[in-house]
């Protein structure tokens, strides 16, 4: 093909984009590339289970497990009483294994690919954002084996449980938004990787997977604690999951919705700032 | 003529190492060039180990952003180089070969078009469908050639060609680059073959320690290269 059929002018490699504006671009630049993430999301979700003979049962099984050997825990050695206790621990794995994976994946997405970034010229935010999707999928896969649950305990099906989806994909949103923020930092120092480690570590302790939003009131109740609980971005989703199934309303205060929206957005947007102007330089660097 | 990629007043300097800092050390990279690629011709760039080369043909391929400078470009750019990069061993052969595809912008039809063909020149007879972790070293390269050069962009850059596969195969991929450069028509090419560079070449740039030391006659470059070398072995 003639190139100059493509247009009379040459068009700049590295076009100016305000830093405004970025937030945007990285959406419709994920929206134009929607062929190439769905592929990376099909490699990942493929490459995962390939070689296990039980291949997608494992997104099933592992929350199933663990939710088996949390409730042991908690009825035989400390004595709690509550026959829905292993929904919610379900619930609380699922959610937090999904902002968890979310963070991580879009954190290491620069460091992960370095080679690839140093010989093609792809969309990055593309790879930032694959990991939090295929994470989505297996979050969703993850969810059946609540089915059972919904017989043995007769739990209701009302329009709550339609907030489901939306505090999931909060979850997997502040964690992307907050890994854009980190990835081309982490390129440079890579101790932002055992830093990220370690909080996911001590997040799962930190974060109402274990316990419950109840539990923490009736030990806390009002006041400083619960205003630094709420800091932590996946208290009221996960909250929220676990009201959204079980029917139930927990008191949250307004602030608590106020605060992990805000954490979620701000999270976004200076995640795509930064992002968008660093990454490019970040893995010439490394 | 048309000007297929025009460079002005590019820069890209690496980071100096701490402990060199204090001791006055030019940082690597390239400063300050400015040239044009014109449709239909062969560019070749030649320098030594850490004169800027690479780095040069990254920022060309829109890998690396210049720190400084712009560069502009007319039609689809791709670079040769860094064979295999990107392959996910848990995937075979085809699926990684689309997944390639698609990294460089092309649609599944596209691919589907091409697939039977790079099946065919990378010789992987059934381990086409195979994951690559099952693959030696030599069959991966094989694929990435084969995946690589399959795609024909309107300019092509190559990084030192292509030394991979047992004989048989190097002639071959050899053979297919030299197509490609008659097909794509406008090429920059990175290379120390000094007996090539003299036969594909209708102009050349010499690079020493990051800054243009030389641009046109390809004689007079190569001349140039070549008593430099000396110089330093001297």
């Amino acid at each position: 093909m003639d190139a100059s059929e493509k247009g009379p002018t040459l068009v700049p490699l590295w076009g100016k984009r305000s830093l405004h504006r970025l937030p945007f671009i990285v959406l419709t630049d994920l929206f134009r590339s929607r062929h190439l993430l769905s592929l990376l999301v099909k490699r990942d979700l493929n490459a995962r289970y390939r070689r296990a003979y039980l291949g997608y049962a494992w997104a099933v099984l592992e929350p199933l497990l663990l939710a088996v050997v949390y409730t042991f825990i908690f009825t035989i050695l400390v004595g709690s009483s509550d026959p829905l206790y292993p929904v919610k621990i379900i619930l609380g794995i699922i959610g937090w294994t999904m902002f968890a994976r979310s963070l991580t994946t879009s954190t290491k997405s620069l460091s992960s690919s370095i080679n690839l970034f140093q010989f093609a010229r792809v969309p990055k935010t593309v790879f930032a954002t694959s990991g939090t999707l295929t994470n989505a999928v297996l979050a969703v896969i993850s969810l059946t084996c609540l089915i059972p649950f919904y017989f043995i305990h007769d739990l209701p099906i009302t329009a709550n449980l339609l907030m489901l989806p939306v505090w999931l994909l909060l979850l997997s949103f502040t964690g992307w938004g907050i890994g854009l923020l980190l990835a081309p930092i982490a390129c440079k120092v890579p101790d932002v990787l055992n830093l990220i480690n370690f909080l996911v570590r001590a997040g799962f302790f930190l974060s109402p997977v274990m316990w419950t939003y109840d539990m923490f009131n009736t030990r806390f109740g009002e006041g400083w604690h619960a205003i630094v609980a709420h800091m932590n971005p996946t208290v009221v989703p996960i909250t929220g999951m676990r009201d959204a199934v079980l029917g139930e309303s927990s008191a949250i205060p307004g602030y608590g919705y106020a605060m992990c929206f805000t954490i979620a957005l701000l999270g976004y947007i200076f995640g795509a700032m930064v992002f968008e102007r660093k990454a490019h330089r970040a893995v010439v660097n490394v | 003529m048309t000007v297929v990629m025009r460079l002005d007043d590019i820069t890209l300097e690496y980071p100096v190492p701490r402990q060199y800092r204090k001791e006055d050390v030019q940082p690597s990279g390239v400063r300050n060039i400015s040239l044009e690629v014109n449709q239909g011709e062969v560019l070749g760039i030649i320098g030594r180990n850490g004169s800027g080369k690479s780095t040069l043909l990254k920022m060309m391929a829109g890998v690396f952003p210049p720190d400084s400078g712009t560069i502009a470009t007319r039609g689809s750019v791709s670079l040769l180089a860094g064979v295999g990069v990107g392959f996910h061993k848990e995937l075979t052969g085809r699926e990684n070969a689309y997944l390639y595809g698609a990294l460089m912008g092309r649609t599944t039809e596209q691919i589907d078009e091409l697939i039977e063909e790079i099946q065919s020149f990378a010789e992987l007879d059934h381990h086409f469908d195979r994951p690559i972790r099952t693959y030696s070293s030599g069959m991966k390269s094989r694929l990435g050639i084969s995946v690589a050069t399959a795609f024909k962009p309107d300019l092509l850059l190559i990084d030192e060609v292509l030394g991979v596969g047992d004989a048989s195969f190097r002639k071959k991929s050899e053979k297919r680059v030299k197509d490609m450069i008659s097909e794509s028509g406008t090429v920059v090419i990175v290379s120390h073959s000094l007996g090539m560079l003299k036969t594909i070449c209708d102009r050349i740039i010499v690079l020493d320690s990051g800054s243009v030391l030389h641009e046109g006659d390809v004689e007079l470059g190569l001349e140039l290269y070549v008593n430099g070398q000396k110089d330093t072995d001297d």
